[in-house]
Parts: structure tokens; sequence; C-alpha cells
């Protein structure tokens, strides 16, 4: 703002000196007199054209002409442009009679001086007001090139973070730090480990290319998970499978279970001193597929970062299965969190 | 011989320090902790020189653990992943260890222990050491927790106590945080040599006072060396003045 006040009065005080300069080398070339009458004209013509066009600015600024699109703005400004050239030429004549009685035209009828007057006003607020237009209407669009690469990285940025999200780093570095331990304690186990933690990470990355998986093939990613976080938290983690034979075969969204089972993991089980226990049930109804996510721990309301999840996860949801799936998240007496995807069956 | 408590909610990462410090013939893991409680009892009761703390831990994580400590020994914090907890410090000679631990990793900061473990023996005489553990010293250094930001303070650093409510606002630097503690908790645990209770609201550090002047009804007003003015009550004045003349 700082910025185009200081631009505007440049332009607006070099754009009417020069038009002076130019005016004075005119008389200076036709050899006419360079005396008070000719001083005291341009003296009334730079200032009342200063004067006007800054209220102009002012009116077009306060009614957000610029902001409105070329085939609105021109019309309200042609009209401007008629009504400053006329209130110019009020204060200009009025002016002159002031203060330079003896320097009119006798022989001009009024109304022919006033349409003189004007068209020559014309030619000063013409160019005015076009310049003015287009250099905002330059920096507007420059903006707004901005803002449009500003708003793609954002979106960039966002997929990223989802597709990271996928896998928790904490989740990875805790499971090679548990599997070196493992090493020496226990070969055979820390071969294994070895093997779940390639098959998450190898399904973490190949997400992308599917829209949905059978429940089974999930189901045994998050059994690899579940078996690695088991390495970890030892007798502090609990899970109970209650899977319905029937649903085996039902498409879910790939890693969205998986993401779930994590969340369990990471902020219930892990912040109890006495761990707990992580249910999953998958059961048919009616209509719909019901998967259940069960944890002990409670449920942080405050955390904002979840709440982007928890938003993310309906959507998909809903944009794979219709406005019938559902997912919800709750507290059930007060030391435990259910997690509940509702997908209806086609 | 350096006197360690391994701090980590998992058997397993606890084992593999263990045996990584298997190679440093001068560190002796005196004890394990499971959790925060755990880890503040073993501290209380083993006094060690060093700990190896872990960020994330059930219940209370490592910094609430330091936070409740009276002085905190040194401390190497482990953790799994860059934590932006770590950023939250200002200004201090932390150091933390990334799992799985690289050796040479473990060994630089070892290394820097024990530098400044040789610098603190040169500033601290035998008859200092031997002065009632329970009272903290100078050199004693204690964790403070304000909201997101965390420091290590030397106690010769802070310069002014101050009493708000339950808690101490303690000035140091350009830092005033709040710890919950108590004046008077605080005043029977400082060497009264240094640590002088000026009235009812303010413990001072006599060797960061600036200037004393001469008060109403025969107190004194004291300027610390951060701008601070305190005034000493009438009765503490007269005990002031028998310090400072001896």
């Amino acid at each position: 703002m700082q910025n185009t006040n200081k631009y505007y009065w440049w332009l607006q005080l070099g754009g009417w000196g020069l038009l002076v300069v130019v005016l004075i080398l005119i008389n200076v070339l036709f050899r006419q007199p360079i005396d008070t009458h000719l001083h005291l004209t341009l003296w009334v013509l730079v200032l009342s054209g200063i004067l006007t066009t800054h209220i102009f600015r002012m009116v077009i600024q306060r009614f957000g002409w610029l902001l409105l699109p070329v085939e609105k703005a021109l019309p309200r400004l042609a009209f401007g442009i008629i009504v400053v050239c006329v209130l110019d030429t009020f204060i200009r004549i009025s002016a002159i009679n002031w203060l330079d009685p003896s320097g009119i035209n006798k022989k001009l009828e009024f109304s022919t001086r006033f349409l003189l007057v004007t068209v020559e006003n014309g030619l000063c607020i013409i160019p005015w007001t076009l310049i003015y237009y287009f250099f905002h209407y330059i920096e507007t669009s420059r903006k707004q090139q901005l803002d449009t690469l500003k708003l793609g990285a954002l979106v960039k940025e966002l997929e990223l973070k989802t597709i990271k999200s996928h896998i928790n780093p904490h989740f990875i570095f805790n499971a090679l730090n548990s599997i070196r331990a493992l090493i020496d304690e226990n070969p055979m186990r820390a071969r294994t480990a070895i093997t779940e933690l390639s098959n998450i990470l190898r399904s973490s990355m190949q997400t992308e290319k599917q829209e949905t998986v059978f429940l089974e093939k999930e189901l045994d990613i998050v059994k690899d998970y579940l078996a690695l976080e088991h390495i970890r938290f030892e007798d502090r983690l609990n899970v109970q499978y209650e899977i319905a034979e029937n649903t085996l075969t039902q498409p879910i969204p790939p890693m969205m279970l998986q993401t779930l089972v994590e969340n369990a993991i990471k902020h219930g089980i892990s912040k109890q001193v006495s761990g707990g226990t992580v249910t999953i049930v998958s059961t048919m109804k009616d209509r719909y597929h019901q998967l259940v996510i069960r944890n002990t721990g409670r449920l942080n309301k405050s955390a904002n970062d979840d709440g982007f999840g928890l938003i993310s996860t309906r959507n998909r949801l809903q944009l794979l299965f219709g406005e019938q799936a559902n997912f919800n998240i709750r507290e059930i007496n007060g030391n435990m969190v259910e997690a509940e995807l509702h997908i209806p069956l086609t | 011989m350096i006197r360690a408590v391994i701090i980590d909610d998992e058997r397993l990462a606890r084992n593999e320090l263990k045996k990584l410090l298997l190679e440093f013939p001068d560190i002796e893991v005196i004890a394990e902790a499971a959790n925060a409680n755990e880890g503040i009892e073993k501290i209380d009761s083993l006094n060690p020189d060093l700990i190896f703390l872990d960020i994330q831990m059930p219940g209370k994580t490592g910094f609430d653990m330091l936070a409740e400590l009276d002085k905190a020994p040194d401390v190497i914090f482990t953790t799994a992943y860059d934590d932006y907890a770590l950023k939250a410090f200002e200004v201090n000679a932390l150091d933390y260890l990334l799992k799985p631990v690289e050796p040479r990793r473990l060994a630089d900061a070892l290394h820097k222990l024990h530098l400044e473990e040789s610098r603190d023996r040169e500033t601290s005489t035998d008859e200092e050491i031997a002065v009632n553990k329970s009272l903290l010293h100078e050199n004693d250094q204690v964790f403070v927790k304000d909201g997101e930001r965390c420091w290590f303070v030397k106690l010769g650093d802070i310069r002014l106590f101050e009493s708000v409510g339950n808690y101490a606002k303690i000035y140091f630097g350009s830092n005033k945080p709040l710890i919950l503690k108590s004046l008077n908790a605080l005043e029977e645990r400082l060497d009264e040599k240094v640590f002088f209770r000026a009235n009812r609201k303010h413990i001072v550090n006599l060797r960061l006072i600036e200037r004393i002047e001469p008060y109403f009804n025969g107190g004194l007003l004291l300027e610390l060396k951060g701008g601070e003015k305190i005034e000493v009550s009438r009765r503490q004045t007269v005990k002031f003045k028998e310090m400072m003349s001896l």
C-alpha cells in the first residue's frame, strides 16, 4: 500500500509536470510570449487537474471499481471521466475569471468557451485514467499469478503429506532399533521381523496405484504391523481379531485400516503406562460392512492434527463408496476409543 | 567412573543401549527405568551422574520428568525420530541420539560430557563436594520447562526467585519462566551462603547484586544485575548486614 501510494504521487506529479514542460516548449516554438497570462493558465490547469484526478482516484478506490471485471469497470470509468472533465472545467473557468479577468477572450461565447475547456480537459484526463487503470490491471494480474503459484505449491505439499503419513517414521526407526536388539537375543524373531517390516514398506509404496483392496490383503499388513509393535511393547500390547469370514473379500481403501490401527497405537497404547488392548472387528450387517477398531485410551479432541486425518478419512470413503459410507470415532466408558467404518454393500 | 541410568519404555531399546555402552568402560549402568515415575525414583535414590532419557514415554514425557526433578543430572536424550520437541531448547549444552544409535555418535556425546566433567572439577573443591547432598549447589543445574520452551539452568546463573502463588518465577538472562515450587521449599534446599531470603516474596542471589542502597525504616534496597530492585525487610536487613560484615 505504502509503495503504491509512492508510485501514485510520482506518476501524478511527473505526468502533470511533463505536460507543463511540453506546453511551454510549444509556446516557445510558436514564438508566443511567456507572460503572467500563460503562467496563470498553466498553474490553474495543473493544480485543478491534480485536484480533480485525485478526487477521481478516491471515488474509484471507495467504490472498488478496480476490482470489477473490465466490462463493468469501463462504463463506470467513462462516466467518471465526463463528470471529472466538467468539474475540472468549472474550477478552471471560475479560477481564471477570478484571477485573470483581463486575459479572457471576449469574442467567445460562454458556451463555446465551456466546450473548448472541457475538450482540453478530456485530452488530459482520458490518458490519466487509462494509465491509472492499466497500471493497476497489470499489478493485479501479476499478483494473481503469484497467488496461483502459491496455491499450487500448497496443494502439492498437502498431497505429499498424505502420502508420507501412510507410514510413521517413528514407527520405522523404533522397529529398526528393536530388530537390532533382537539380532543377538532372538535371531529367528529378528529374521521374521525384517520380513514383516519389508511387507509394510512395500505395501505403503504401492497404495497409490489401486483404489480399493480386499480386506484380507489389508489385514495381512495390519497383522505384520501389529506383530512388529508387539516386539516393541511386549506384554503392554494385546491384540484381538474378530473377523467374520464373509467379509474377507470386501473392498476397502488401501492403508485406511492400517492408518487407524497405527493411530490406536500412537494415541492409545503408547500413552498407557500399563499398556492395553487393540481389537479389530469386521462384520457384515444388512446393508453395509462394518469395521471397528477399538483401543485402550482417551480421545484427545484438541489435537487438530487428527481433525485433518478424520475429515480426510471420511471424504476418501465417501468419494469411493458414496454418501452412504461413513466414519466415526468416539470415546466409550472413559477408557476406550472406538473408530467405526461403514461401507455400503454394492 | 560415570554412573548412568537408562530411562526408556522399551526393554529392547534399553538392552541395545546397554550393549553399546559395554564399549565404554568408564560408564557404569547402575539402573534402568521403564517410565518417568520409575525414573524419578531411581534418580532420587541413586543420584546418578548421567541419564539416557527417551522423550516419548507413556504417562509423562522425558521433559515432564526432568521438570519434576530438584536438580537435573547430565542428560543425553534418545529418540527414534528427529523430534520437534528437541528444537524447543533455547540455550544449553544438550545432546541427543537418534535410535538406532550410531556407535560413533554415542562416543562423541560421551566425549563431550567428559570435557565438561573435567571443567567442572577444576572449579569445585573437595570441601564443596563434601557438603550435604540434599543441599543444592551453585553448580547444580535445574531443568525448566515453560510451555514449549525448555532450558537447563545453572543455579548460580539465577539472580532472583519470586513467589507467584504456588509457583516461583525464576530470573536468568532475559528469561523469567515459572516453576512449580514454593519459595519456602526452595529456600530449604538452596545454599544460604549464596541465596538470601530478602523478604516474604523474594530470594536473591548474593553474587549477582549490582548495588545496595539504604531504604525506608532501616531496610535496604538491592539492585540486581538484571536491573530488578528488591526491598530487604527490616528483620532480614539485620541478618544481611551480619552476613556481609563477616
